[in-house]
């Protein structure tokens, strides 16, 4: 049986998880031709990627027939009902920002946080004998998030596009949406609450717990993870490098503590090699200095592996110990 | 052990006995009817379309369809008793969404403390029938309340009126005194705390009239279902709650002591009472209907069976108006029974008139626990 990976079909989202995945040394084939929906990581055997919508992914996810996939946590936390039991997000991936909001109208001076919502929400359906309506495609998220904040006064009006439109069409008096620079939201008259950001999202790497992770699907996703976990711990770091044959006892513990670095090498005739932070390595090498090295290189890498596999860890301590 | 249908089959025999004459709404209502129950029970929904694309779905609960039946008779004036016992559908993670709910509805009686014991009586002993037991052997805790109380007292407080609607709708969602009372400041860039200061105390008339005029200048008449003029009102009742808040002390004290009176019923009352005498207001009218309530409910010599009094317990459902309660077998938190009054929903399912209306649920699949 083949790991199965699903990424995103099409749009930026696909650009953007390809070139994560070209970043790590694993290079995404597509199939015969461009509409081809199936393809491969290249030179990776039993590894298949599925090309799919981003909901679609969520669904694939959710119900065990990929076993990693790429996709944004926004849709992620709607539309699994019990994320806990059937996936586990393993890592951020730094792009496919948004954060889902509630809008209101800017003419509302009088709402700025969810508490003066309430308020209103009350009034109106009092005055009105309805409930407020809320346009939106995150029904969970935004029931989960209104009953955390006690406002209970609001009647859901699903919204599948354009949502931000709804408010002026008539069609609700507020809305739940996703926004990237709000730019949307306010040419259409609307102001985000203060208190108002329910998510903040990005696109997530995102293990199903449904799956079957038998032996082989295990060793594939170890060795693919332990590829991503060491470009990434290669692009945050940098290799410092010193010649230091007087040092003091107390030095490496005052290296970690001033500078989050991590000792590599440590040779008996004083040379010293350090995984430092990216932007702490150049304050590293001047203290180095000033303790009496006579050079100090700083070096970028293109990975970094470790015996501890961090994305691995995460998702074997989530699935069930596995039975040949 | 008897299974949760034998014990359907004894409540049912037993509420009709009582002279509630079964009703059975259909399996499948139009959803429209529940969406106006807030969005907490529309997520439980198991939801369906025809092909024309009308909403339907399995009924979640029985008093909303029994209801729309009784007000949907050609001659439905007067009074009528209703039990009904079947299969609803709610999605419960963890628990099977379909169960079975025996039940007993009463519409239209003015005597409303008797309807209230009546109701709770009849709930409490067909629950024991339905095990099979006697009702001193039941061994069952009643927990009773007042959705209409609570709203009395804070009226007779003479909070301002932003506060009062914060406490009537936070209280009995269990939101804390301390988040109804001190809401959010915020120094963001759009605060307008330095404007409501001025505004606090001024010229109300002239600073409706500037607000207006302020929105009138953006073009806004209107807004998102809610006028320039209620817009201006609620940003101006902003300033008097900034001096609101300080309202407090020694009302808040009165809050507190009410809302932690939890007592036998003769007690409670006398604790209501005097709460009532050292603030100074007047809750004559409700403390006597909800003594007759207790004497009521006292007749009914329900062996076995602890009733009290929480002031602060209004109802899991914002539909309450009035008497609420809730049963538990001694030292068991499943709920063996609910119920209370609901004297606006007939309006909110489209009736011209109120109508008095009060009922109990009995979840028949958590007597299977009893001891």
């Amino acid at each position: 049986m083949s790991l199965v990976i699903a990424i995103p079909s099409k749009g930026r989202l696909q650009e953007n998880a390809a070139a994560f995945f070209a970043r790590a040394g694993l290079d995404i084939v597509q199939g015969r031709g461009a509409r081809d929906y199936r393809g491969a990581l290249d030179g990776m055997e039993d590894v298949e990627v599925a090309f799919l919508s981003a909901a679609d992914i969520v669904a694939e996810v959710a119900a065990g027939r990929v076993h990693l996939g790429v996709t944004g946590e926004d849709l992620i936390r709607e539309a699994i009902v019990d994320l806990p039991s059937k996936a586990e997000l393993l890592a951020p991936l730094g792009f496919g920002q948004a954060n889902v909001v509630v809008a209101v109208p800017r003419a509302w001076i009088d709402v700025k946080t969810m508490a003066d919502l309430e308020d209103v929400a009350a009034a109106f359906r009092a005055k009105r004998g309805e409930r407020m309506r809320v346009a939106t495609k995150y029904v969970n998220l935004t029931r989960r998030f209104f009953a955390e904040r006690h406002v209970s006064d609001y009647r859901i009006v699903e919204s599948l596009g354009a949502t931000e439109g709804a408010p002026a069409a008539g069609k609700a008096e507020i809305i739940v949406d996703i926004t990237t620079t709000g730019a949307t939201l306010a040419a259409n008259g609307l102001k985000i609450l203060d208190d108002g950001t329910i998510l903040r999202s990005q696109a997530n790497l995102v293990a199903s717990l449904q799956a079957e992770w038998g032996a082989k699907v295990r060793e594939r996703a170890r060795i693919i993870l332990s590829q991503i976990a060491a470009e990434e711990e290669a692009r945050t770091t940098r290799e410092v490098t010193a010649f230091l044959p007087n040092k003091s006892g107390g030095l490496l513990a005052e290296v970690k503590a001033l500078f989050s670095a991590q000792l590599r090498i440590h040779s008996a005739d004083g040379r010293l090699a350090f995984n430092c932070p990216k932007e702490k390595a150049p304050l590293l090498a001047d203290w180095l200095i000033a303790k009496g090295a006579p050079h100090v290189c700083v070096a970028a890498q293109d990975y970094v592996f470790s015996a501890q596999n961090s994305l691995y860890e995460k998702l074997i301590n989530r699935l069930p110990p596995f039975r040949a | 052990m008897p299974s949760v249908s034998d014990r359907a089959a004894r409540a049912i025999a037993y509420l009709t006995r009582a002279g509630y004459r079964r009703c059975e709404p259909a399996i499948l209502q139009p959803a429209s009817i529940f969406f106006d129950s807030g969005e907490d029970l529309r997520a439980e929904l198991y939801l369906t379309s025809d092909p024309s694309g009308a909403d339907y779905c399995l009924r979640p609960e029985y008093t909303i369809p029994v209801l729309a039946l009784y007000l949907g008779q050609e001659t439905q004036r007067g009074q009528a008793a209703y039990s009904y016992c079947g299969p609803v559908f709610r999605f419960r993670p963890g628990a099977s969404s379909e169960f079975i709910q025996a039940g007993i509805e009463s519409f239209g009686r003015s005597d409303r403390e008797a309807a209230d014991a009546e109701i709770l009586a009849l709930a409490i002993r067909a629950a024991a029938a339905a095990q099979e037991k006697p009702l001193s052997a039941a061994c069952l805790r009643v927990r009773t309340g007042d959705a209409r109380l609570l709203a009395r007292f804070l009226e007779a407080l003479d909070l301002p009126p932003q506060w009062r609607r914060r406490l009537v709708r936070g209280l009995p969602k269990g939101k804390p005194l301390d988040a109804i009372l001190s809401p959010r400041t915020n120094g963001g860039i759009r605060d307008h705390s330095g404007l409501l200061a001025l505004i606090e105390g001024a010229d109300k008339q002239g600073a409706h009239a500037l607000v207006e005029d302020l929105l009138a200048i953006a073009g806004v008449s209107a807004a998102g279902g809610r006028s320039a003029a209620e817009i201006a009102e609620r940003f101006l009742e902003q300033a008097a709650l900034r001096s609101g808040a300080k309202f407090a002390a020694e009302r808040r004290v009165l809050i507190e002591r009410f809302l932690e009176i939890e007592a036998a019923p003769g007690d409670a009352l006398k604790s209501l009472r005097a709460l009532a005498r050292d603030a100074g207001i007047d809750l004559s009218a409700a403390l006597d209907q909800l003594e007759a309530r207790f004497e009521l409910i006292a007749s009914d010599r329900l062996e076995g069976t602890e009733v009290r009094f929480a002031a602060a317990f209004t109802g899991a459902l914002d539909y309450y108006t009035g008497f609420v309660f809730e049963a538990h077998h001694d030292g068991a938190s499943a709920l063996v029974a609910a119920g209370g009054r609901y004297d606006a929903l007939a309006q909110a399912l489209g009736s011209a008139r109120p109508v008095p209306a009060v009922g109990a649920a009995i979840w028949l699949d958590n007597l299977g626990g009893a001891p």
